[in-house]
């Protein structure tokens, strides 16, 4: 379990349990771990997946962010674009692009499973790893 | 720069390094892909210079018997001003898209038949926040963002899901219908005049098909409420428009609720504040009658035939209008005014090349909520809306 999670956390990664790949008995399950973290690769470290394609470039994400209200409450905070310098999302020709994921409250040892942007999101284009 | 995408007109654009900022997918394409598909100055389909194209839409106006201006709504003030100008001096027929869009809700507003306030207002104030029939995922992308739903504001500074109560009314689940969640009510309608009756009974006291006390109730706790409507409660009135303002006014005497039209092209709002300004009517105006009329309505006016030229201004009828209408389109001379090859420059007798409003050339443009708003270009062009109508208006 220990290395279950600390595959998920990015702190290992599936290359590191040896028998998994020596071993030919394991030849199944290691194809059908392959097909599991591959998500992973696609995520941020805090686990968002952003999917360009469905994104619309609404802003809600970036407005309803609690960082950005805090660090930037004349800019994103009441609905601009952010002013501030390292926001975490911002719109970049018409798509949501992030810009600094360490500010993320999902960021860190002191992580909180936040997911305000995805459920602002109309299009599901936001979503995490969790689901 | 100020997005001209749609009527949010978002002032918060930029672009750097060769990428555009914070506008919506919407205004990214209306911004980014500016330069393609560029018309040219043709008449009777040969290419010309600007010059000749536009004396050639001269003598087209000069020797009409019946015709009429129609489009305008991406234009200035500016442009719309010396438009009317023409249709004053040609004596003939003026209208706009709003005429089968929102531009009775427009007039009401004009004529302070319903209140209505200002989308800063909406941000800084607004507890309930009602969008009815209209769908801004597709119209206006950042409208909730921006303006109405999400962003802090003076007086509701502790965000979406404590200080504000969505509404979204509308037939189908939609983008924002999914958004109502905590502090929320979607309304699923199949007729939105029995939900205006629900509303009048329950200010009565009394239950009707759609449970909306609840939403009155809310109403009662703010000094601001909005209501956003859009086509949907247009057609979904049936032409009843009076049933609604009469349902404002009543729930007015319960709880202060505002009225902004949402949805429509970048200044709508500004050509039905132009021609009010000049003639007391937002749309469907006939000079040679001094009145307007649904029957003068562009639509109106090819279905019947009583048009024999179009000058056209800044619009393709010919993709947007029905077929019943669109196809008495070929039967008449067709002055196009217009940035882009679209499929009416393909049928127009004069096609005369003009510049993106916004983009290319400044001016003045009104928001949805008639605040009047000054655009940033980022490129300059010579010949502009406002340098055509100019010369035509000189020719005539």
């Amino acid at each position: 379990m220990s290395f279950a999670f600390k595959l998920i956390n990015r702190e290992k990664k599936l290359e590191d349990c040896k028998p998994l790949f020596e071993d030919k008995k394991y030849e199944v399950q290691l194809k059908k771990l392959q097909e599991m973290v591959k998500p992973l690769a696609e995520a941020t470290e805090t686990g968002l997946i952003v999917k360009s394609e469905k994104c619309n470039g609404c802003g809600n994400c970036i407005v309803v962010c609690p960082v950005h209200v805090e660090k930037d409450p004349h800019g994103a905070g009441i609905g601009r674009g952010p002013t501030i310098t390292d926001p975490i999302y911002r719109i970049e020709n018409g798509k949501l692009v992030i810009l600094n994921m360490h500010a993320c409250r999902r960021y860190g040892r002191n992580r909180i499973l936040c997911v305000v942007c995805r459920e602002n999101c109309p299009t599901d284009a936001i979503s995490f790893l969790e689901g | 720069m100020i997005c001209t995408a749609c009527s949010c007109l978002c002032d918060d654009v930029e672009i750097v390094d060769g990428k555009v900022l914070n506008a919506c997918e919407r205004g990214y394409r209306h911004i980014s892909r500016y330069r393609e598909s560029r018309a040219k100055p043709m008449v009777e389909g040969k290419e010309v210079d600007v010059d000749s194209a536009i004396e050639a839409a001269v003598e087209l106006l000069k020797s009409a018997k019946s015709p009429a201006i129609y489009g305008l709504d991406t234009s200035t003030v500016e442009a719309q001003k010396i438009a009317v100008e023409i249709a004053k001096k040609l004596n003939c027929y003026i209208d706009d898209n709003s005429s089968f869009c929102l531009g009775e809700f427009v007039e009401a507003i004009l004529k302070k038949e319903i209140p209505s306030s200002t989308l800063d207002d909406v941000r800084d104030r607004a507890y309930v926040v009602i969008y009815w029939g209209t769908n801004p995922y597709h119209s206006l992308p950042r409208h909730m963002s921006r303006y109405a739903y999400y962003p802090r504001g003076a007086k509701r500074q502790r965000g979406y899901d404590e200080d504000r109560y969505l509404v979204v009314i509308d037939v189908r689940r939609s983008e924002a219908a999914k958004l109502a969640k905590k502090n929320a009510k979607f309304i699923q309608v199949d007729s939105d005049l029995e939900l205006v009756d629900s509303f009048m009974r329950a200010l009565e006291g009394k239950a009707g098909k759609y449970e909306v006390a609840s939403i009155l109730r809310e109403m009662k706790k703010a000094d601001f409420n909005v209501t956003f409507g859009g086509l949907g409660l247009k057609y979904g009135l049936r032409g009843n428009f009076r049933a609604f303002c009469e349902l404002l006014r009543n729930i007015n005497k319960f709880a202060p609720l505002y009225f902004i039209p949402s949805g429509f092209h970048a200044n709508m709002r500004g050509f039905n504040e132009t021609l009010f300004e000049a003639v007391n009517a937002v749309n469907s105006y006939s000079f040679s009658s001094a009145a307007s009329s649904p029957e003068f309505a562009f639509t109106e006016l090819l279905k019947r035939e009583r048009i024999d030229t179009a000058l056209i201004v800044g619009t393709d009828p010919i993709a947007s209008l029905p077929l019943e209408a669109s196809g008495k389109l070929p039967k008449l001379k067709k002055i196009l005014v217009d940035p882009r090859n679209t499929l009416t420059s393909k049928i127009a007798e004069v096609v005369i090349p003009s510049a993106f409003s916004g983009i290319e050339s400044g001016g003045e443009m009104v928001r949805s909520d008639g605040v009047r708003v000054k655009l940033k270009p980022i490129a300059k062009a010579e010949v502009d809306d406002v340098y055509v109508l100019k010369r035509i208006l000189e020719g005539l």
